[in-house]
């Protein structure tokens, strides 16, 4: 290879990371000084969204298996850091019924609580799918569904720790905008390491054809395992990261509505690339805020003699269609965003 | 190098395969010739351990790999082309070759054997970062075989590597076949165009549903084996003619 070549192979590598980082550190540093608090809050919950979608994409877009389950490790995520955060008054307060070891409890940096959640996360799903990731097609699929399920019914039920169905509350509101560029940055190039890894291509290879893979030397079991964990351990750190912003949340925030929202990010983006979870997971955070205020503005006017409800899901809805038959790998597809971005046609 | 001893190969309670014995020794270029059925492919399957051999041993310099995971056998030096071209569509061509080098990467000898592709293989520098799937599929044939030369095997195994490619291409991948073989790549090689294959191989067998019926030179095998009965059918019951 030649010295030109061997620079712009060197470009070509590394620019995904910079065109999808630089835009989002600059317009997060800008909104930080500049910005009004609204759009701060909704920035602030984009980061967050990014991280959670791209610690989908590590699972789910590398393997092509639909991970349910990603939501529940969000939430034993921000279950295990919020009480491990709280100081032990505002736990009695918040969660009456909890049982007296854990009101003791507390970290000494809400930090720590979350790094505490995401390993927490990752050693329930360590344990889960050590089975589960020897099942395939519509077997694996059907049970990371009734894990979901299991995670939300011990939620909604463990009344000493979770409060049952009620609120959670009383968490400190550590995770500000720059918290969660930090934590998005860091997500962000976790995730592209991970896709470009062996271990990477190796779980992309078993997408594309488990059996060719297998036939190559690929142990499809092990880079599943891994991924899975791995992709529980991100999920949890960021529904701490996420639980430190929402600071009240319910068992009902990491059940079906949440995964759907998930899924149209990673699906409309498109799920193979990173640039394609990043893209899914600005547009759907954008369109949704967008179509908050319409609703809002409707209702306001009183246009109808009803409230106008549900408009937000209505459109998501739509838009995943439109997005499933223009293009089925979604808006940017399986292949990364690399520079220069508009190729010659050879 | 390779030594097969007695193989036994089923899918479920299918026998596809009942006790084959052949041996490939090195820098060697063998065929494995048949009808379709007649288990060659089973054959190849059993010995890179994607299906797991029910009895009889495969030996590799002396060691039994016979149950031994995929992996593990790619690791040992035996790789298998797959019929019908298994590349990665959805992976670029430079990926699909790093995949074929991951079970022993080593970053230096990655550069260098890359370059060696290259140069047998000029289509896939040109195609470097685009999808698999969008060869043609000569060109998919022959990033599949680079895919497997990738590993440094030992013994390189080819499942019909012409199978539905232009007379052109065929040429092509056959010239290709000599070039590995003059390289000294031991090649174990399974093709339905029998006048072709003994054309360039050192040895052949025949098997005929799931057994050997014939092994020897080219020389012998045209002599003896009456190869427009094996293929077009002779007599009613005879899959195979065998004239001594």
């Amino acid at each position: 290879m030649t010295g030109a070549g061997t620079v712009s192979e060197f470009l070509r590598r590394r620019s995904t990371t910079w065109i999808l980082l630089v835009p989002m550190l600059a317009i997060g540093v800008l909104l930080h000084f500049f910005g009004t608090s609204l759009q701060v809050n909704i920035y602030t919950y984009f980061c967050v969204n990014l991280m959670i979608v791209l610690g989908l994409q590590i699972f789910m877009g590398n393997s092509g298996i639909l991970a349910w389950t990603h939501v529940g490790w969000m939430g034993i995520g921000a279950y295990v850091s919020g009480i491990l955060s709280m100081a032990p008054m505002v736990k009695s307060l918040g969660v009456p019924n909890m049982y007296p070891f854990l009101v003791q409890l507390q970290v000494p940096h809400p930090l720590i609580a979350i790094a505490i959640g995401g390993v927490v996360a990752a050693m329930v799903a360590a344990v889960i799918g050590w089975p589960l990731m020897r099942l395939s097609d519509a077997a694996g699929v059907i049970t990371l569904f009734a894990t979901l399920i299991v995670i939300h019914v011990i939620l909604t039920q463990w009344d000493n720790v979770t409060n049952g169905p009620r609120t959670f509350f009383g968490l400190e509101e550590f995770t500000t905008l720059p918290v969660a560029l930090v934590g998005a940055t860091l997500v962000l190039l976790v995730a592209r390491w991970y896709r470009e890894s062996s271990l990477g291509l190796r779980l992309r290879a078993s997408r594309d054809d488990r059996y060719a893979a297998a036939a190559i030397g690929v142990s499809v079991v092990q880079v599943r395992y891994v991924s899975f964990v791995l992709s529980a351990l991100i999920a949890g750190l960021a529904g701490g990261t996420w639980a430190h912003f929402i600071t009240s949340f319910q068992p009902k925030a990491f059940y079906i509505v949440e995964t759907f929202m998930l899924l149209s990010m990673i699906v409309i983006g498109g799920q193979g690339s990173i640039s394609g979870a990043f893209a899914g997971t600005a547009l759907v955070t954008a369109a949704r805020e967008g179509l908050r205020q319409v609703e809002a503005g409707i209702n306001n006017a009183g246009v109808f003699t009803f409230e106008v409800y549900g408009l937000t899901e209505l459109v998501m809805a739509v838009l995943m269609v439109i997005v499933l038959i223009w293009r089925p790998n979604g808006v940017i597809g399986g292949q990364e965003i690399t520079w220069p971005i508009i190729k010659r046609r050879r | 190098m390779l030594k097969v001893e007695n193989l036994y190969a089923s899918y479920g309670a299918i026998r596809a395969v009942h006790g084959i014995s052949l041996e490939v020794a090195e820098g060697e270029l063998v065929a494995l010739l048949g009808i379709n059925g007649a288990g060659k492919s089973t054959t190849l399957k059993a010995i890179s351990g994607v299906l797991r051999p029910i009895q009889g041993s495969v030996m590799l310099y002396g060691e039994e790999i016979g149950n031994r995971k995929p992996e593990a056998i790619v690791k040992k030096g035996i790789s298998l082309v797959p019929e019908g071209r298994d590349i990665f569509g959805g992976l670029t061509v430079e990926e699909n070759l790093r995949l074929g080098a991951f079970a022993s990467y080593d970053r230096a000898r990655y550069k260098e054997d890359l370059e060696e592709m290259f140069g047998l293989f000029p289509i896939l520098k040109e195609r470097f970062h685009q999808a698999g799937g969008l060869l043609s599929g000569g060109e998919q044939q022959m990033l599949a075989i680079a895919r497997a030369l990738m590993s440094r095997p030992k013994l390189l195994m080819l499942d019909e590597p012409s199978l539905g490619l232009s007379p052109a291409m065929t040429d092509q991948i056959f010239e290709l076949i000599v070039t590995l073989r003059e390289r000294g790549t031991t090649i174990l090689l399974v093709e339905q165009n029998a006048e072709r294959a003994l054309e360039i191989v050192d040895r052949a067998y025949l098997l005929a549903t799931g057994s050997l019926e014939f092994a020897g030179t080219p020389d012998e095998m045209k002599r003896k084996v009456d190869l427009t009965s094996v293929y077009l059918g002779g007599d009613e019951d005879e899959t195979c003619e065998v004239r001594l």
